[in-house]
């Protein structure tokens, strides 16, 4: 590992070409292309429903793509099954956390070092000697994740019980026992406390360093995705909106437009406005009206909802604390359903 | 609210937590130790010398072998069949041909059942990878009615239909040697199926039943760990079947009907899904069932006798006690015999008694045991 915080190094550890999938009459994706290289860690965010779970679904084999391909150093792994590309070196995590819920943390763990166990089946059901020091090896290896994650308290619990937090946090853990390669986690974050979620970013960076992993991170906190990430993809209905370094990408015009002006409606109208939203709002609308005038063809996609606030949005260019804003606004709309 | 107030201040969590810190006295496990050794001399000396007991107590532990090998299907991988007598059946008719028509060595007969066993398990196993739930239990219903149907009214096998003989060896003529033969074997599949539990196969199993996405995250291999639990499965009830050929001595279509596999399911279920030891306690409640326990306990026959008026009901009574067993299991106790012993089991693997398990270990066989739907 050399210095991966400062300089990628490498070819591309995953390559995604004209990936394309359509689900009845959804084309979920279309002419998605994405490049993960040596100790990147790579965001993939986007709106609700962008399809960014699908393409997560396609990369790791849970979906085959329509058209397109999915190559792994340089290896064509578009139709591997899902536990093919887990031995591989595919590590990842689920949005409405993956694991096995009747069973203990440690067991968790163990269950996710399957593909590198080390004896097969038979030696393990007759119980040769073989099997028994690679089981003490797995317990050896989940107990050090169990220490790394702070989480030795609840070794011997069963996961079913445990907060949504220490849940994602386990199942990070969890991706990790399988030895990856490269980990792709589907929002990290969620149900996470904003402090949680630094601490999460911080880690993420050291575990990158560790073990010399290349990351895939489907994430909407966006302070962690500046912080972070070495490059952003951006999807949109189910389209490549944008790339980029994330300084790039959180000012792009058209990405500012589909987080806030495309896809708001719904979700506004979905949302009872509370004081801290209202709040939030007159920061914003002093901030825009500083920036300039609204453009009346976004103000006629707005809702009903205060055009003046609304519009806006669309077209301001945040300093750092209106992004922060716009976010806390944006979270406090997003519909979480785990 | 007012039993929750009168509770001893101390939970009963806690008393596990300070015993557990204890010295391992005398005190503490010679009275465990008492109890095994009880169990042990009435299960290895006493059973075996009756010869009242002896032949019931193979059918039990016949019963067991075959629950363990249900269990590995229902209990761990979460699917259903209600074929088993299919596999068993094929052991039994496999080990009595080969021993009578082909004349085999008497080992290997368990060998060949067994094959046959996973054979069978194997191609309905394929079956059951794409299906779940109501039309697997179909299917494996149909499976295991077409197997008696068919294959077992073969002249060939059933000796033109007079039944396949299975006869012991001479030094297996006495029923307390069988019963201790098969409980060899009844202590290889609780070993085999311990190993299970404790190993990888074991664990992917259960990821499997609880989440196929996760378990494939994983990297277990869905398709053919599912063909294992089947194959597996298949493979110790064809072994229980070679032992039920040589434990009756001839072996006929009929008795492998379908009540036979609706009393494997039943047992299974009352005995505590998933729960090595509450299956095998299961399958010997069911197996004495018909035979002995309704013959010690003549009141029942006159009971249904009263109910109906009609004395020839008396041969359904194990099959009345089963359905209120199974009723009560589903209803009142999920976790069925296991979950009733547990106080009694804790107390022997060492922690204090307590009417109340403690809350990490006690639900845990009863949220686990669901079959999906």
């Amino acid at each position: 590992m050399s210095a991966p915080d400062t300089q990628p190094v490498g070819g591309a550890v995953l390559e995604v070409r004209d990936l394309s999938i359509r689900f009845g009459g959804l084309q979920a994706l279309q002419h998605v292309n994405l490049e993960v290289n040596e100790f990147e860690i790579v965001g993939l965010i986007g709106p609700n429903g962008a399809g960014k779970t699908t393409a997560f679904n396609c990369i790791t084999g849970f979906y085959t793509p329509n058209t397109g391909s999915v190559s792994y150093r340089g290896r064509d792994v578009t139709k591997a099954p899902p536990h093919v590309k887990a031995a591989m070196g595919f590590g990842r995590t689920f949005q409405n956390v993956g694991m096995v819920k009747s069973a203990t943390a440690l067991e968790n763990l163990k269950t996710a070092q399957h593909a590198k166990a080390g004896y097969d089946v038979m030696s393990g059901l007759l119980g040769l000697p073989r099997s028994w020091r690679a089981e003490r090896a797995l317990t050896a290896k989940a107990e050090a994740i169990l220490d790394l994650l702070g989480l030795a308290s609840i070794r011997d619990k069963r996961v079913g019980g445990q907060s949504y937090g220490t849940l994602k946090l386990l199942e990070l853990g969890c991706a990790l026992a399988t030895d990856p390669d490269i980990l792709l986690l589907d929002e990290p974050t969620s149900g996470m406390g904003p402090d949680e979620s630094d601490e999460l970013g911080e880690r993420l960076l050291v575990l990158r360093k560790e073990f010399g992993l290349t990351m895939l991170v489907i994430e909407h906190h966006v302070p962690l995705v500046l912080r972070v990430c070495d490059h952003v993809y951006v999807l949109n209905f189910g389209r490549l909106l944008a790339e980029g370094k994330p300084s790039v990408i959180q000012t792009h015009p058209e990405v500012v437009a589909a987080y806030l002006g495309g896809e708001a409606p719904d979700a506004l109208e979905a949302t009872q406005e509370t004081e801290e939203d209202a709040a939030l709002d007159a920061q914003l609308e002093a901030q825009v009206h500083a920036a300039g005038a609204p453009e009346p063809d976004a103000l006629a996609a707005q809702p009903e909802r205060e055009p003046v606030a609304g519009a806006p949005r669309t077209r301001r260019k945040p300093t750092a604390a209106a992004g922060e804003s716009a976010t806390r606004t944006r979270r406090t709309m997003r519909k979480d359903t785990p | 609210m007012t039993l929750t107030a009168s509770r001893p201040v101390s939970p009963p969590a806690d008393d596990a937590h300070s015993s557990g810190g204890r010295e391992f006295g005398p005190i503490r496990w010679l009275p465990r130790v008492l109890v095994i050794a009880l169990l042990a001399f009435w299960v290895l000396v006493v059973i075996p010398r009756s010869e009242t007991y002896a032949p019931f107590a193979a059918d039990a532990v016949i019963f067991a072998i075959v629950g363990l090998s249900l269990n590995i299907i229902v209990g761990y991988t979460g699917q259903l069949s209600l074929g088993h007598q299919g596999f068993f059946g094929a052991g039994a008719f496999a080990a009595a041909y080969a021993i009578t028509v082909q004349s085999l060595p008497f080992w290997s007969t368990f060998v060949v059942a067994a094959g046959v066993g996973a054979l069978f398990a194997a191609l309905l196993g394929v079956a059951a990878l794409r299906i779940t739930g109501l039309y697997l239990a179909l299917i494996t219903l149909v499976f295991g009615v077409t197997l008696q149907r068919s294959l077992f009214e073969v002249p060939e096998f059933t000796n033109g239909g007079a039944g396949q003989p299975a006869e012991r060896p001479e030094w297996l003529f006495a029923d307390g040697r069988f019963y201790l033969f098969c409980l060899a074997f009844l202590i290889g599949v609780v070993y085999i199926d311990y190993r299970l539990t404790q190993t990888k196969s074991g664990r992917a199993l259960l990821a499997l039943k609880e989440n196929e996405r996760v378990a494939e995250a994983f990297g277990v291999n869905v398709t053919s760990f599912k063909l294992l639990a089947f194959v597996l499965s298949g493979a110790i009830a064809g072994i229980a079947g070679a032992l039920y050929a040589y434990r009756i001595g001839n072996v006929t279509g009929d008795d492998f009907n379908f009540t036979l596999a609706l009393t494997f399911v039943l047992m299974v279920v009352v005995g505590g899904l998933g729960n090595r030891l509450g299956v095998i306690l299961g399958a010997t409640l069911f197996a004495v069932l018909d035979g002995y326990l309704l013959e010690e306990v003549g009141f029942l026959h006159s009971f249904t006798e009263q109910i109906f008026r009609t004395p020839n009901l008396a041969q359904y009574d194990a099959q009345f006690l089963g359905a209120l067993g199974l009723l009560l299991t589903i209803v009142l106790n999920p976790g069925g015999i296991a979950q009733q012993i547990q106080p009694f089991t804790r107390w022997l693997s060492g922690k204090p008694f307590s009417l109340h398990g403690d809350s990490e270990s006690g639900p845990a066989a009863v949220e686990g045991s669901h079959v999906r739907a």
